[in-house]
């Protein structure tokens, strides 16, 4: 059944396919110059966090304690996590702007939306992995695990943000808010980075580094390109839409993949 | 030792020209005059005696052959009048009665009649007595090196008190016996200190109940080495200091007093900050709060005090002195030393509780699934 919604909504294009998918290149775009310095941004600035922000969570060990005093004191450390902060929200607050303008304008159409079918991927997936089906899902531009990572990143980046400006300016905000925010900024700042540190390190290496399918490195973000092979194998539904997009515009069109970037 | 003897030696003494005549005085001023103004302690070789020098360190009754007479004084190039005697009872009741004879300590008297000391007045006296007690303190002496009792000797203040001055000189007993002598002896100096402590919990409890475990002044400045407590480098040991006895559990258990107050202010954004503070450089300029700053130094009272900075009612001024724009709610951010309990500060209890489960549930739940998927790569092969 997922065979007859994945290949072709309705109509069989099978030749079609085949004629268009001689002429397709042995690489798509997959991201746009401006996604890419969003991701080279935001890592920067996540690596600068976690290194200045780790170790005020866990100052009190000899490795925060190292890492604190080698940056210039506890003063600079928690300046540079400031300055970093300032620039993670206007990053957040920059990309959450552009795509929902996108979106609104009807510039391009939203991919990172959850939907039920992220769900029965998911157990579709793990099915799969245990062996008790022998179909793996086929996926849209991204995956669920890549929606599960992108939302983790807003959710968690806003929290982050908020809880963080609390704990920058605690006379502003207990101006109007009972002064227990503090605290409760303070632990939710902690747990909530101790969270994102893990997610970013067990989940995102996994799935960009140490994943087999992509062993040793995932370059999609860095260059924007994919290979046909993984768009076929891992964007199944994407690819497909693109092949039959293809085959309706004529046979003499050749595809740069450029056609990908008007997704957000 | 033979009476007689004695009387001939007083007499002697009394007849030669060093001590106690106008004249004396006048050769000693004159003498002074042209000195600089710098304590000397010029030894005369005088008129040596016939009678053998036993006598001298034969012991304290020799001496006091003479220095038991309260009548016994000189007159100094001051005009101050310096009495020479010594109250043999007293002497005998000090710790050093049964220890020390005379000359142990006036090392330089070894004759009659006694070499001439050339003192501008009596402080100059006790200050050539300095180097006096080392001989046997020394651990003690090398400590005031490093005071600022030392440190202002040094630099020409002839106020600032050396060993005699708190310790005494012929009637010396133990320093601490009873407790509240310690701050009897600074309370000479430091009298507006002295009435701020002795108002304070602690002095309170010192002076009213004897209390044996209220700090005294050298609690916390310690004896000989005394530091400047104006100092960032002192200021910033204060939560170990107050720690030592608000953070032990059995000493605090006595007055039902929480031992999480220096722990919890560790963990806290001050005192984190104190901490680093304290192995970084000297020249960081910034200052976050400790135990002093909210609690107040020598005028320290029961938290509960009607005039207690820390009372809910007072704290928000409290907070003001480095907040300045705090509102009456900003004390709420500051827990009160408590840990978050689901009766203190329950929300934040219950977000860490969350996190608790929520946090190893995530992970845990995508590591199951990197490992699921390891394994189907492994088995497909």
């Amino acid at each position: 059944m997922e065979d007859k919604i994945n290949s072709g909504e309705g109509e069989n294009p099978q030749n079609e396919v085949s004629r268009v998918e001689m002429r397709l290149p042995e690489e798509f775009v997959r991201f746009s110059p401006l996604q890419r310095v969003e991701h080279l941004l935001v890592m920067i600035f996540f690596i600068v966090l976690v290194i200045t922000g780790l170790p005020q969570g866990f100052f009190e060990t000899s490795w925060a304690a190292w890492i604190i005093m080698s940056l210039g004191g506890i003063d600079m450390t928690r300046f540079i996590h400031r300055v970093f902060g300032i620039l993670f929200a206007a990053l957040a607050i920059w990309h959450l702007g552009r795509v929902t303008l996108l979106v609104l304008l009807r510039k391009a159409r939203p991919s990172m939306i959850p939907t039920f079918k992220d769900f029965s991927d998911a157990t579709g997936t793990l099915k799969y992995y245990l062996g008790l089906s022998e179909e793996h899902p086929k996926f849209d531009r991204y995956d669920y695990r890549q929606k599960f990572e992108y939302w983790g990143l807003m959710i968690g980046g806003i929290i982050m943000i908020v809880t963080g400006f609390i704990l920058y300016f605690p006379v502003f905000f207990t101006e109007l808010l009972p002064g227990v925010i503090i605290p409760v900024a303070k632990a939710v700042h902690g747990y909530e980075a101790l969270l994102a540190f893990l997610v970013i390190i067990i989940w995102h290496m996994y799935g960009a580094h140490f994943n087999p399918d992509v062993f040793p490195f995932d370059s999609s973000i860095f260059t924007g390109k994919i290979s046909r092979e993984r768009m076929e194998k891992e964007h199944h539904l994407e690819y497909a839409r693109l092949i039959r997009s293809l085959a309706k515009d004529g046979e003499d069109k050749k595809s740069t993949g450029e056609e990908k970037s008007n997704y957000v | 030792m033979q009476r007689g003897e004695k009387k001939r030696i007083r007499a002697e003494y009394e007849m030669s020209s060093i001590r106690g005549s106008k004249d004396a005085s006048a050769i000693l001023f004159t003498l002074w005059q042209s000195a600089t103004g710098i304590i000397i302690a010029l030894i005369l070789p005088f008129v040596a005696l016939a009678e053998p020098q036993t006598n001298f360190s034969e012991g304290v009754e020799f001496c006091l052959g003479c220095h038991s007479d309260s009548s016994l004084s000189i007159v100094l190039p001051s005009k101050e009048k310096m009495p020479l005697y010594i109250n043999p009872e007293e002497f005998a009741a000090s710790i050093h009665g049964d220890k020390l004879g005379c000359t142990d300590c006036h090392s330089d008297i070894s004759d009659y009649p006694h070499p001439v000391k050339e003192l501008k007045n009596r402080r100059s006296y006790s200050l050539a007595f300095y180097e006096g007690c080392k001989r046997c303190h020394f651990a003690n002496y090398t400590k005031t090196l490093e005071s600022i009792h030392y440190s202002l000797l040094s630099k020409g203040n002839p106020r600032v008190p050396v060993c005699v001055d708190c310790h005494g000189a012929h009637n010396v007993t133990r320093p601490d016996k009873p407790r509240t002598r310690v701050s009897q002896t600074c309370k000479k100096c430091h009298l507006g200190v002295y009435e701020t402590y002795s108002a304070s919990v602690h002095g309170r409890a010192l002076i009213e109940e004897d209390n044996p475990d209220v700090p005294v002044c050298t609690s916390c400045h310690h004896a000989h080495n005394i530091e400047d407590p104006r100092t960032r480098t002192f200021l910033l040991k204060t939560p170990e200091l107050c720690g030592k006895c608000h953070a032990n559990e059995r000493l605090m258990q006595k007055y039902g007093l929480s031992t999480k107050v220096l722990e919890t202010y560790l963990k806290d954004f001050h005192g984190v900050s104190v901490t680093f503070y304290k192995s970084q450089r000297e020249d960081i300029t910034s200052w976050k709060a400790v135990c002093t700053d909210c609690h107040g130094v020598h005028n320290i009272t029961k938290v509960s005090d009607p005039n207690s900075p820390v009372l809910k009612a007072n704290v928000v001024h409290t907070c003001r002195k480095c907040h300045p724009d705090a509102t009456t709610n900003f004390p709420g951010a500051w827990l009160s030393h408590y840990e978050p309990n689901p009766k203190k500060a329950p929300l934040v209890y219950y977000v860490k509780v969350f996190y608790k489960i929520f946090i190893p549930f995530t992970i845990g739940g995508l590591g199951l699934h990197i490992l699921l998927h390891i394994w189907r790569v492994a088995t497909n092969r």
